[in-house]
């Protein structure tokens, strides 16, 4: 037999002129509010029987209504119908199909309701969570955290964080970031060295929240994770090397991220935490910590994270990275590439593509150290200021890759062992005639080159690689689409 | 006592192994506390209360028998 | 009951009002993160703390006789009150100049 069930809450008028009828007509009434508000409406409104409360919100969560009051007509655990708010003829309906007979005369024939009280954003991100477990979508166990401590101390006592602090995971908050992404979340993004750990969608999703990302950043995290564990990429070796060299992220084509003034700098949080993300899943899910797997001698601040976005506005000289790599067009992009922290260029003088390329490839050649040729890659980040001359020139990223390429090498001579009093270079043997002009790079396509910055400032940047080729880690590009 | 199970963590955190030695008439409590700290492995000795009123020997002799189990949760 | 003297600077550590619960980063392949205890070795120099309860000197005097006989080096140290936990600098002073700590004798 049909039964009618009411949901209301204590801070509700229109529950309160509801109610007495209600209570009359015997009708089961469950409160989304406490017991002790719960009673205090009851002997308020002097009804015969204090409602029932709604135990952990469980009727509520599974009806979803927007407004209380709301009547409902339950079989069992099937609904046969529902009225939310007041609204008398509807009300009376109800009860009629429920052979109740429900007394409404002197109430308003309509009455919008009050918010329930699963809409309130707090509870809300509460039943949300709680569904998510539920259905398991969220899978991670929880932490053990003694009730006093201080979630920020626990996070960081127990090695999870990067030296900052961190954003404590909790459920709300990692479901409220898994509603960036259409994807499943335990779908796997990839396997994360040292220790293969995997790197599922929701486990990316509590680190990208640890970091500080907002939310819309998700799916470069999670094309940033896909690329950095292609075997290509050797996240093991980097990681391990005691070279300072970090991944670094370039963004192509995703809205929200600032590709403007201070670009590499502080302040725009969508940079900011995607890099960091990056980094805590390297930390956290293939285990991989400074001083223990992670031996850099030095290291750099880039390696908290590193990530900038390509400015592609009408200023751009070329089209994005990514999209020049391999990404279809319209179709927003990553570039992962192993590199050091970046150091200036500078040319307040060159109007000319030529003369640029000059100055810029005197800071190509001086990666790690002129004297070691052929082993390294580079990222050139190429400033307004600068790209203009290449734009106005109509050269293309191909044609600026090919001069800096060509004019990055050096006669053998001068790189040799011993050469102006320095120990490193090519050893003699393999130098037999001193004039042979060396090439830096192995090809021109191992000088990668982005594009961003603010508007004033005859400024480029150099990202020097760490060990490139075969032997070593290749930039590897990725499309965040399917991360959407 | 939960000042002093404070004061054995921070020396923890410090990079000092700690020990806190109580009244025993706070085993329960301090089996709580630990867990409500976050730190269910702190080390802590339990002496047979009452304390306040022992003659010198007998807390000398509490030293002594409690001196073992003391410096075990400190040392390897 | 004191309060939390580590964490971001203040005096009282914030506290949710309810523990927040955190989801595990980690891909769970071993037992779940918990706060690690200094490692243990063989400490030389072992600071004795008394937390200024009455007699409480007289049983770490005893201590403090049996830790020499086995070769350590021991130091006294003392809180201000046992009605708080100790301040950061004393502790901080006290982890610099020994390598374990016994602090003594609450009741």
């Amino acid at each position: 037999m049909p039964e009618l069930v009411a949901l209301v809450k204590h801070d509700c008028p229109v529950c309160d002129q509801v109610l007495p009828a209600l209570d009359a007509a015997d009708i089961r009434v469950l409160s989304q509010s406490g017991a002790q508000d719960t009673e205090a409406q009851a002997a308020r409104l002097g009804l015969r029987a204090v409602p029932e409360l709604d135990l952990d919100l469980e009727l509520s969560a599974r009806l979803d209504p927007d407004a209380v009051p709301t009547l409902v007509l339950l079989d069992g655990a099937d609904e046969r119908g529902r009225v939310e708010g007041l609204d008398r003829q509807g009300m009376l309906d109800l009860a009629a199909r429920a052979g109740v007979e429900l007394n409404l005369d002197g109430l308003p024939e309509i009455r919008p309701g009050c918010a329930s009280l699963t809409r309130d954003p707090e509870v809300a991100a509460r039943l949300a969570a709680r569904r998510a477990r539920a259905e398991g979508r969220i899978r991670s166990r929880e932490l053990r955290v003694g009730e006093l401590e201080d979630p920020f101390e626990a996070l960081h006592d127990r090695g999870l964080t990067d030296g900052l602090p961190v954003v404590p995971p909790t459920p709300e908050r990692v479901v409220a970031m898994l509603d960036h992404t259409s994807r499943d979340p335990q779908d796997v993004v990839g396997v994360v060295p040292p220790y293969g750990g995997e790197a599922t969608v929701e486990k990316v999703a509590v680190n990208a929240v640890m970091a500080g990302c907002e939310g819309p950043e998700l799916p470069v995290v999670l094309a940033a994770v896909e690329a950095v564990c292609e075997e290509t990429f050797a996240m093991h070796g980097l990681l391990a090397t005691t070279h300072p060299a970090g991944p670094l992220i370039v963004v192509s084509g995703h809205p929200g991220f600032h590709s403007g003034v201070n670009v590499l700098g502080q302040g725009d949080r969508a940079s900011m935490t995607t890099g960091r993300a990056l980094q805590l899943v390297v930390r956290n899910i293939g285990g991989g910590r400074p001083g223990v797997e992670d031996r850099a001698t030095h290291g750099q601040a880039g390696k908290l994270g590193m990530c900038f976005a390509e400015r592609l506005d009408d200023t751009a000289p070329w089209p994005g990275l990514a999209q020049d790599r391999g990404v279809p067009p319209g179709e927003p992009g990553v570039t992962v590439m192993a590199l050091e922290a970046p150091r200036v260029i500078v040319d307040q003088l060159a109007r000319d593509p030529e003369g640029l390329c000059a100055s810029l490839a005197m800071a190509l050649e001086s990666v790690a150290t002129p004297r070691l040729r052929l082993a390294f890659d580079a990222m050139l980040l190429v400033g307004p200021e600068h790209g203009r001359v290449f734009r106005e020139a109509g050269w293309s990223r191909a044609q600026v890759q090919q001069r800096l390429h060509d004019l990055t090498h050096s006669p053998a001579g001068s790189l040799v062992r011993g050469a102006d009093g320095s120990p490193e270079g090519i050893e003699p043997k393999w130098v037999s005639d001193p004039d042979m002009p060396v090439a830096k790079f192995a090809s021109a396509d191992r000088i990668l080159v982005a594009y961003a910055g603010g508007d004033a400032g005859l400024f480029s940047m150099v990202f020097g690689g760490w060990a490139a080729g075969e032997i070593g880690s290749a930039p590897v590009t990725r499309s965040i689409q399917p991360w959407a | 006592m939960s000042c002093g199970l404070r004061d054995v963590i921070e020396f923890e955190a410090l990079g000092r192994p700690g020990v806190l030695v109580a009244s025993d008439a706070f085993a329960q409590a301090a089996a709580e506390q630990v867990q409500l700290l976050g730190q269910p492995k702190l080390a802590y000795a339990l002496a047979p209360h009452p304390i306040q009123d022992r003659t010198d020997d007998e807390l000398r002799a509490m030293a002594r028998s409690l001196a073992g189990e003391v410096l075990a949760a400190i040392r390897t | 009951m004191g309060v939390t003297t580590r964490g971001p600077a203040s005096a009282a550590t914030w506290r949710p009002a309810a523990p927040l619960r955190i989801l595990d980063p980690t891909a769970e392949r071993d037992a779940a993160p918990e706060r690690p205890l200094a490692p243990r070795g063989e400490p030389r120099a072992i600071a004795l703390v008394d937390i200024r309860k009455p007699r409480g000197d007289v049983f770490l005097d005893e201590l403090e006789r049996l830790l020499r006989e086995r070769g350590h080096e021991v130091l006294r140290e003392g809180k201000p009150t046992f009605t708080k936990p100790a301040p950061q600098d004393l502790r901080r002073d006290i982890a610099q100049r020994c390598d374990a700590v016994i602090e003594a004798l609450a009741d």
